[in-house]
């Protein structure tokens, strides 16, 4: 008896401890759809096939998560993404015979950078909206591709697939499993560390908290946001490499919608749009969650077109869910 | 600062102001709304330049106005609404903008979570907050009081050498307001300059060695503390500064 209250108190802490961190519901839910299609389809939920798909559409989807979330957590957005995804992948592709694979390879990155860079120009010193200035963008590098491609995309020759540097993206070396993977689950710890451990993440979080206090301090807003935009647009562009290593043959639609899945799975994964408050584990569980329950509705002979409607639903009651339990447990000491 | 002014477009938010500083001292910055107070410091914390007129600290003539700059001079601004991220904890506010790293393998610079720990562990024992505050809790659970003396707290710990504090006791309770009033005294005793800004003339009165009385703009009054009452003082706000001529 005498202990049962401390122990209490302890269970309490521990469970405020845990509600309290962005991406406890998101752990929440992708355990109950783990077990859920686990038991109505045990067969094919752990069919290599199943796994290997859904991994593989993770991985691509979540990196650009990983570069949406930072965004966000800084209260800026990129509706690019997808395009920048399609842009960089085509470059790759189109710089191939002429540089060779690794300098297509770094040439098509730095496309992604520029736009980034770009992005972060019209934003920050044009102070015009991200969701504006992005949208544009969104529309403009589709565009691009369009033009520069002439509608259709010439794709890597047998040879060049066979090349170790494709294969290093899009073979899968490990297990069965997509290189892509390994990739992502790389830069899920990577940017994890960064966010959580540096001084760079702290200001990250800082600014997404309370921007002109963050200031104050001396925080560099203007770069701090910069790299991010920076980095987002990086990762598009790898995904988008990623994507055409594996892929024999691409076209000119490739990564349409992208964008709005990214933000989607941020939020499902517990990023707050209002800044300061998310973890990049979260938004790869959001993908997970998004791109696992697509591959089983598909599976269990849903209408394909139910997915939306469901993605609809899933980002609506995160977000209601995750406002709600962080304002209950970060506001007021423990009660 | 030697006649300074700064406008914006046609407006005149500050004309022809000198004032001196000196360390050890606490200046009480008094004026109504839009007298420049707060354009004073925006200047001192780097956030603007001046249109004209000249700045001096510690003898050299500041030419770039950065707020990275003023940080480093060791001139740092408290105020009530900014320099506090809610969302972060304890530890993560208290290093913001100057974090201590480590090297992971030798080279990675990561956060040096003990020694934020620690520091601001120091910071709020002696700072008095309550004993439940812990450094990692979020800053969204200190009370407005708790905040002052944390940035306060931080202000010293961090060897500044000038404090500005801007309306520092604007909604704390009684207790918290001597305790903020406090620290303010001890900053000055401890050969600080604090510069002290309030709208409550009688309340810095108390604190100032000197008054100092901006209206429109213009210095008005630039006294010693015991040269004047309060009543008097607070006469010449009253007046639209209008006694300050007389001087």
């Amino acid at each position: 008896m005498g202990n049962s209250p401390i122990r209490n108190l302890w269970q309490r802490q521990s469970m405020r401890r845990f509600f309290i961190r962005p991406e406890a519901m998101i752990i929440i839910g992708t355990a109950l759809l783990f077990v859920i299609f686990a038991v109505i389809d045990t067969r094919g939920w752990f069919s290599f096939f199943t796994i290997r798909n859904i991994t593989r559409f993770t991985a691509i989807l979540g990196l650009i998560a990983i570069g949406e979330t930072l965004l966000i957590l800084v209260k800026e957005i990129d509706l690019s993404v997808g395009s920048v995804y399609g842009l960089v992948a085509i470059a790759y592709i189109s710089f191939e015979p002429s540089l060779g694979l690794q300098l297509a390879f770094v040439a098509a990155l730095l496309v992604g950078a520029t736009i980034g860079l770009l992005n972060a120009l019209l934003v920050l010193r044009g102070k015009l909206s991200s969701m504006i200035v992005t949208l544009g963008g969104l529309f403009f590098y589709r565009g691009v591709i369009y033009v520069t491609t002439g509608g259709t995309v010439a794709s890597f020759t047998k040879e060049t697939t066979g090349q170790w540097f494709v294969q290093l993206f899009g073979g899968n070396w490990i297990l069965g499993l997509e290189n892509g993977v390994g990739w992502f689950l790389l830069a899920v710890i990577v940017f994890s560390l960064i966010l959580f451990r540096t001084p760079y993440g702290n200001h990250l979080l800082a600014i997404g908290g309370n921007a002109v206090s963050a200031a104050s301090r001396g925080v560099n807003v203007t770069m701090v946001k910069t790299i991010a935009f920076v980095i987002c647009s990086v990762l598009a562009g790898l995904a988008g490499i990623i994507t055409v290593s594996d892929l024999p043959s691409t076209n000119v639609t490739i990564g349409q919608d992208v964008e709005l899945e990214a933000i989607a799975a941020a939020v499902i994964g517990g990023v707050l749009l209002s800044g300061g408050r998310g973890s990049i584990l979260g938004a790869a569980l959001g993908t997970y969650f998004l791109t696992a329950l697509r591959s089983e509705l598909i599976t269990l002979g849903a209408p394909p077109l139910w997915y939306i409607a469901f993605v609809g639903f899933v980002l609506v009651f995160a977000a209601v869910v995750n406002s709600l339990i962080q304002r209950r447990l970060a506001a007021g000491p423990s009660a | 600062m030697k006649s300074v002014s700064l406008s914006f477009g046609t407006f005149q938010a500050l004309s022809d102001v000198s004032v001196n500083f000196n360390k050890g001292e606490l200046v009480g910055l008094v004026g109504d709304n839009g007298a420049g107070k707060t354009t004073l410091i925006r200047i001192l914390s780097g956030l603007y330049t001046p249109t004209s007129g000249e700045v001096y600290f510690e003898g050299q003539r500041i030419t770039r106005f950065r707020p990275r700059l003023a940080i480093d001079l060791g001139i740092e601004t408290i105020q009530q609404t900014v320099g506090l991220c809610d969302n972060l904890s304890v530890a993560r506010n208290y290093y913001l903008g100057r974090e201590p790293v480590k090297r992971l393998l030798g080279v990675i610079p990561v956060l040096d979570f003990a020694k934020m720990r620690d520091a601001s562990n120091r910071v709020i024992r002696n700072f008095g907050l309550r004993e439940s505050v812990n450094v990692d809790d979020e800053m969204a659970l200190l009370s407005g009081g708790e905040g002052q003396s944390f940035k306060i707290g931080r202000a010293v710990d961090f060897r500044n050498k000038v404090i500005i504090m801007d309306e520092p006791t604007n909604h704390l309770s009684v207790r918290e307001r001597a305790h903020v009033n406090d620290l303010a005294l001890q900053m000055r005793d401890q050969g600080l300059l604090v510069i002290y800004i309030t709208h409550d003339i009688f309340q810095v009165h108390r604190l100032a060695n000197r008054i100092v009385i901006l209206e429109n703009g213009h210095k008005v009054i630039d006294t010693a503390r015991d040269a004047m009452s309060a009543e008097a003082l607070e006469q010449i706000i009253r007046d639209g500064g209008r006694e300050g001529s007389k001087e």
